[in-house]
């Protein structure tokens, strides 16, 4: 009797409680892969775009703009960000949007699957050559069996920024932070970390391992994404540079002190790394200047760019993009709208919509980088002026020197995994766990499951 | 008519009006529970890609995989250490709090209402403030032990830490545990204790003689509930390392819940994930029922007097 209660009870409690791990509703239905669309038929009726979040006074100008230009079209927003499970269960639904605004590292997770349309007929419809448009690795980064499955927007490049106070005080040059010559950045390192009963307090390069995964491989002649997006990680070029920056790292308190520093940093704040001397030099992306515009006279700052192991500058980064659904049910208009947003029109737009925010804040207008090299050099040459600070207008430059150094990591239908892949190879190597071989070999295993599971092999 | 032929027709009403009463949970049950559990026990059998709604029969394939992939396994032992962990902290924590606050007299509501805070919080919130908290350099759990002349774990970095970590953060909710075990106190008769002390016991005696057997069914609750919950771990290992791709997440923050959340969302991997889901319900029925068997052995039940 006490044995047939256990069970029920049992039973009756772990159905009440356990099932909440997999309870998905689901639904089957068609893929809806290779869909046609007439890209070519006039935009009108109802338009639904999600995760356009970026709405801020450049994406209010370029949505003003599209509207204009597509009068005949009334556009329904969900402006919250893009998620995969929130598109996984649209998919499902089939109640998907006409057009989704998404990082170009994931739009091969779906284009693999035929769940969005390619776009070469968007283009060719709209007479939009795509290799006048935007940057051949922009390109690139959207480009999955020969085909372009989504319209790429903004190219943020990285460089390094350095804080000359901080490197004038070691007696390091801006000359010595370069990342194609190993030992004399390790040696600019040594002279300016500085460390507290082991915890770091200054770093001499903190060289974002994991946030700028792409360029740390792409850069130092790694080898990401093979053919039709297959994943790469362990070929042997990749050791490279995982060594490199376990060296880097080893040399300014292990990986863990190094992160947990890098952490505690009011990256936004006025009290930055920079203005408190807490790093040397440091990898960011062309967007963390304008950030640091408010403080260009609290920091002494200046640039260079990221070299590739051949010495020469290269700048790798992804940046958004908008898909189409396979399932839209307004391709035509999805397409137009996509295109006239990354058009020079709504460039021009959003640019005057940012000098004018700049004007009023009276700071420091530091261009837009959108993809498009016509547009960069149009607002570079029309808004971009000297702020008074010859430091900050050489860390201005040289982002927009090194924008025309761009390569591509690839697009695969691996995307997230093979990214979420390579950061933990990327910290199991840099906290000893692993060699680099034995990580990028485990990171390849599951990324290729990934791959296999996606791409049907 | 009969006294017991009304009592019975008593009954039947009563009961009628009971399963009325639970009506919509048994419709509830029915179309998002079970209903749920036996689509998805048929999708571990398939080969599902639930966003282009493609299923093909998968046989056991799912099942197999289980077995071949290191990552089940490794996400196994680190939900299992987290549980051993996790648990029988949180049980001695909530009861400790328990007992505090059954002694409070004066502002017992207030001190019941701060203690209670916590589970209020939202998860994102709190991990936000776990990651300042548990900075290896500058958090105040390690400037505090700095103080007392210990140099703590670099927390949220350090392989061997993580796990830890993790569950300090699932005892910062343990509140909800903490409202039972004082629910259970409250109804411990208080003559008990008063007839034990004149018998010369003391408070520690009280407690393991008095106390832990007449609350033992709570004791007993929560352990089965707390287990079933660390087993589900989710929150807490996904707020602090797995919610994006830029994260820092050590391997043994991959907890089974995370790494089914993955294979589901991220690689589509539908019909392996329910063979995951179903892996885990099959620990859990076993576990549960052990914990049954062996806990019944030394509960307290007042209708069993």
């Amino acid at each position: 009797m006490r044995g047939r209660r256990s069970i029920t009870l049992t039973a009756g409690l772990v159905l009440a409680l356990g099932v909440g791990t997999f309870t998905a509703a689901c639904e089957s239905g068609d893929a809806g892969g290779g869909a046609t669309a007439n890209f070519g038929a006039d935009a009108a009726g109802t338009l639904t775009a999600w995760a356009f979040d970026n709405a801020d006074d450049v994406g209010k100008a370029r949505l003003g703009y599209a509207a204009k230009a597509l009068p005949g079209v009334t556009l329904t927003m969900d402006q919250t960000g893009f998620d995969a499970q929130k598109f996984t269960a649209r998919l499902a639904s089939g109640e998907v949007p006409d057009v989704v605004q998404m990082d170009r590292e994931y739009v091969g997770t779906y284009a693999a699957q035929g769940l969005i349309l390619p776009l070469d007929s968007c283009f060719t419809a709209n007479q939009v050559d795509p290799a006048q448009r935007w940057y051949a690795n922009v390109l690139d980064d959207v480009r999955y069996k020969d085909q372009l499955w989504a319209v790429p927007q903004f190219y943020q490049p990285p460089a390094i920024l350095l804080n000359t106070t901080v490197m004038r005080a070691a007696g390091v040059t801006p000359a010595d932070i370069d990342t194609s010559k190993p030992d004399v950045l390790l040696a600019a390192i040594a002279k300016m970390y500085k460390a507290s009963g082991g915890v770091p307090t200054t770093l001499g390069f903190n060289p974002q391992a994991v946030g700028q995964t792409y360029l740390w491989f792409v850069a130092q002649g790694g080898k990401l994404v093979g053919d039709k997006g297959v994943p790469t990680l362990d070929d042997p070029s990749n050791v490279r540079p995982l060594e490199l920056l376990k060296r880097i790292v080893d040399a300014q308190g292990g990986f863990a002190r190094y992160k947990s520093f890098t952490d505690a940093f009011d990256v936004f704040g006025d009290q930055n790394q920079f203005v408190r001397g807490q790093v040397g030099a440091e990898v960011d992306a062309q967007w963390y200047a304008n950030v640091l515009a408010p403080y260009k006279d609290k920091a002494e700052l200046s640039a260079v760019p990221f070299r590739g192991s051949d010495g020469k500058p290269v700048a790798v980064a992804y940046g958004g993009s908008f898909v189409i659904p396979a399932k839209a049910k307004n391709p035509a208009a999805a397409c137009k709208w996509a295109l006239r947003l990354t058009e020079d029109g709504a460039w021009n737009a959003a640019a005057e919509a940012r000098a004018a925010t700049r004007a009023k804040d009276k700071s420091v207008n530091t261009g837009l980088f959108t993809g498009s090299p016509g547009p960069d050099r149009a607002i570079r040459e029309k808004f971009v002026k000297s702020s008074g600070n010859a430091g900050f207008d050489q860390v201005v430059n040289t982002f927009y020197d090194v924008v025309a150094t761009g390569r591509s990591a690839g697009l695969s239908p691996a995307g997230q995994q093979l990214k979420q892949e390579l950061t933990t190879a990327i910290t199991t190597t840099l906290l000893g766990q692993k060699t680099p071989q034995k990580a990028l070999q485990d990171a390849q295993t599951a990324a290729m499951a990934a791959y296999t599971s996606i791409a049907g092999g | 008519m009969p006294a017991a032929l009304r009592a019975r027709k008593y009954n039947r009403r009563e009961a009628v009006a009971g399963y009325l009463f639970i009506t919509p949970w048994i419709i509830g049950f029915l179309v998002f529970t079970l209903g749920a559990m036996i689509y998805s026990l048929a999708i571990s059998f398939s080969h599902f890609n639930l966003a282009t709604g493609r299923m093909r029969p998968g046989g056991l394939d799912n099942y197999r995989a289980l077995l071949d992939d290191p990552r089940v396994a490794g996400s196994l032992r680190n939900t299992l250490f987290f549980a051993v962990l996790a648990v029988p902290l949180e049980i001695c924590l909530a009861l400790l709090l328990a007992i505090l606050l059954n002694r409070v007299r004066r502002g017992a509501g207030f001190f019941r209402t701060v203690y209670y805070l916590p589970k209020m919080t939202p998860a994102v919130a709190t991990a936000a403030v776990f990651l300042l908290l548990l900075n290896g350099n500058t958090g105040a759990i390690n400037r505090g032990l700095r103080a007392a002349g210990i140099e703590g774990p670099q927390w949220l970095v350090d392989p061997a830490w993580v796990r830890p970590s993790i569950v300090l953060m699932a005892l910062w909710g343990v509140s909800g545990t903490m409202v039972i075990f004082l629910a259970a106190l409250k109804n411990v008769p208080r003559d008990l204790y008063e007839v034990a002390a004149l018998d010369g016991a003391g408070p520690i005696r009280q407690f393991f003689a008095i106390t832990l057997p007449m609350i033992s069914g709570a004791v007993f609750f929560n352990v089965i509930i707390l287990t079933i919950y660390a087993f589900q771990v989710f929150d807490q290992a996904y707020l602090l390392f797995w919610r994006d791709q830029n994260n820092v997440a050590p391997e043994s923050s991959l907890f089974y819940a995370v790494y089914l959340f993955q294979q589901a969302f991220r690689q589509f991997n539908f019909g392996f994930a329910a063979a995951m889901a179903w892996l885990l319900f099959l620990i859990l029925m076993v576990l549960t029922y052990l914990q049954v068997r062996i806990g019944n052995r030394y509960v307290y039940y007042e209708a069993e007097r």
